[in-house]
C-alpha cells in the first residue's frame, strides 16, 4: 500500500464521520489540494448516505421495524399549526413602513449612524421584525441594552432580542448559536441558532423569557445546533 | 422546502411524512431507545420549522440524517456512555460538494445491500456510523488493526455505492 492509498482510507474514515477531530482536520486540509482524493470524497459521500437510509427500515413497520407513535406527528403539527394560526390573526401594516421601520430599529440598536447600513440589512433582519411589538420593543426608552464588543441585547417585558454585526459568515457546516444562562443556573441552555445575513448583521428574538436570564452567550457550533456549547463562545453577556 | 420557508404548514407535514422515518430511524439506531428517538425527531422537525433556513442547498435527505445523528449523538454525550469519546465535535464538510440521491432510494432496499456485505466491512461500517465512535475504538471493538479497519470501511463503502448504483448518483 502506497503512501497514497492510506490517505485514501482516511479519506473513507472521514466521510464516515469516525476521524478524530484532529485527523479530520488534516483530511479536510489535503483534500483542498488533491484532487484524487476530493473525488473519492465524492464517490463515498453518498454511500455514507445510503448507510443513514437503512435505518429508515428500522421505522418502516411494512417490514416489521419499530415506529414513531402518531401521537408524535399529532404534538409536532399542533404547534407548527397553532403557530401559524397565531401569524395569521398577526396585525397587518405595509410593506414600507415596516421596512423602514425594522431598519430604524436595527440601526438604532447596532450603534451606528450611517445611512449606508440599511443597504446593507438583509431581508432575513427585516423578516425578523415584521412584527410590532419587536419594534416598539427595540425602539423604546425603557429597554434594557446590554451591549458587547459586536452587538448588543435588548430586553423589554419578558422579551429578549440580540443583534450582531460584522460578523463572519460561519464556516461550512455550522451556524450560530445564543445560549441563556438561567438565574441561579449553572449550566448554559441552547437557544436559538442563526446566520448572518449578507451585511454580516444578525437579528434574532430568543424564546426565553427575559424575566430569568442572567447571562446570553453565542457560539458556533455544528448545523443543527447543540444542547452543551462545543467551541469557545464569540460573545458572553451578563444581564 | 421552499413552501415551508414561507411558513406553509401543510408543506411542512408532507416534508415530515416522507423523512420522519429517516430521522426516527437514526435517531433509533444510534440510541436504542424508542423515547428518546421520538424526541430527537421532535427536536429535529421543530428545529427546521422554526428555522427552515438551516438547509441551504442539496440532498435535504442527507442533510437531515446527519443533523438527526448530531442530535443523537448529543445526548450519547449528555448521558456520558461514551466518555472518552474523541469524536470530532462537527461533522464532515459537503457545502462543494453537491450530493443528489435519487428519488426511488429507500431504505429496505438499503438495507439488503448493506446486508449483502461481508460481515468484516459491514461491522465497522455500522459501528462508525450508528455508534458514535471513531476508527480506534473501532479498532478496539473488532480486535483488527487500525489500518485493516480504515482500509475495510474504505472497501465497504465503495461496495455499497457500487450496489447502490442504480439508485444513488453524484
Amino acid at each position: 500500500m502506497t503512501p497514497h492509498d492510506e490517505l485514501l482510507d482516511n479519506v473513507a474514515a472521514y466521510a464516515l464521520g469516525v476521524l478524530p477531530a484532529a485527523e479530520a482536520a488534516d483530511v479536510e486540509a489535503h483534500l483542498q489540494t488533491c484532487e484524487q482524493c476530493r473525488a473519492e470524497y465524492r464517490d463515498l459521500r453518498p454511500a455514507v448516505t445510503a448507510v443513514a437510509y437503512s435505518a429508515e427500515a428500522c421505522a418502516d413497520p411494512t417490514v416489521g421495524g419499530v415506529t414513531a407513535s402518531p401521537l408524535l406527528k399529532a404534538r409536532i403539527m399542533r404547534r407548527v399549526r397553532a403557530e401559524t394560526a397565531s401569524q395569521r390573526k398577526a396585525p397587518r401594516y405595509s410593506p414600507a413602513y415596516v421596512l423602514a421601520a425594522a431598519c430604524l430599529a436595527v440601526a438604532i440598536l447596532v450603534g451606528l449612524v450611517n445611512l449606508s447600513l440599511s443597504r446593507k440589512l438583509n431581508r432575513e433582519v427585516a423578516q425578523s421584525a415584521l412584527q410590532s411589538q419587536t419594534i416598539a420593543d427595540l425602539t423604546a426608552p425603557d429597554s434594557r441594552r446590554y451591549e458587547f464588543s459586536d452587538g448588543m441585547v435588548v430586553m423589554r417585558g419578558d422579551r429578549v432580542y440580540l443583534t450582531m454585526h460584522d460578523m463572519h459568515a460561519p464556516p461550512p457546516g455550522h451556524v450560530y448559536q445564543a445560549w441563556t444562562l438561567a438565574r441561579g443556573a449553572k449550566r448554559m441552555a441552547p437557544s436559538m441558532t442563526f446566520a448572518p445575513g449578507n451585511g454580516g448583521v444578525a437579528f434574532v428574538k430568543l424564546p426565553e423569557s427575559a424575566t430569568n436570564i442572567a447571562a446570553v452567550a453565542v457560539s458556533v457550533e455544528p448545523e443543527g445546533g447543540s444542547l452543551q456549547p462545543t467551541t469557545k463562545p464569540i460573545a458572553v453577556v451578563k444581564i | 422546502m421552499e413552501r415551508v420557508r414561507a411558513r406553509d404548514a401543510d408543506a411542512f407535514e408532507v416534508l415530515y411524512d416522507q423523512y420522519h422515518r429517516l430521522v426516527y430511524g437514526v435517531a433509533f439506531r444510534v440510541l436504542s431507545d424508542a423515547t428518546a428517538a421520538e424526541d430527537v425527531t421532535q427536536a429535529v422537525f421543530l428545529r427546521i420549522w422554526s428555522d427552515p433556513a438551516l438547509f441551504r442547498d442539496g440532498n435535504f435527505g442527507a442533510w437531515v440524517a446527519r443533523i438527526a445523528r448530531n442530535r443523537a449523538y448529543d445526548i450519547l454525550r449528555s448521558r456520558a456512555l461514551h466518555p472518552q469519546s474523541e469524536l470530532p465535535e462537527t461533522l464532515p464538510i459537503e457545502d462543494a460538494i453537491e450530493e443528489t440521491v435519487l428519488a426511488n432510494i429507500n431504505g429496505e432496499r438499503v438495507r439488503l445491500a448493506l446486508e449483502q456485505l461481508p460481515p468484516e466491512q459491514r461491522e465497522p461500517i455500522e459501528l462508525g456510523f450508528f455508534g458514535g465512535i471513531t476508527h480506534d475504538q473501532i479498532a478496539r471493538t473488532t480486535g483488527q488493526p487500525l489500518g485493516t479497519v480504515k482500509t475495510r470501511i474504505r472497501t465497504g463503502l465503495r461496495r455499497l455505492r457500487a450496489a447502490l448504483q442504480e439508485t444513488v448518483t453524484v
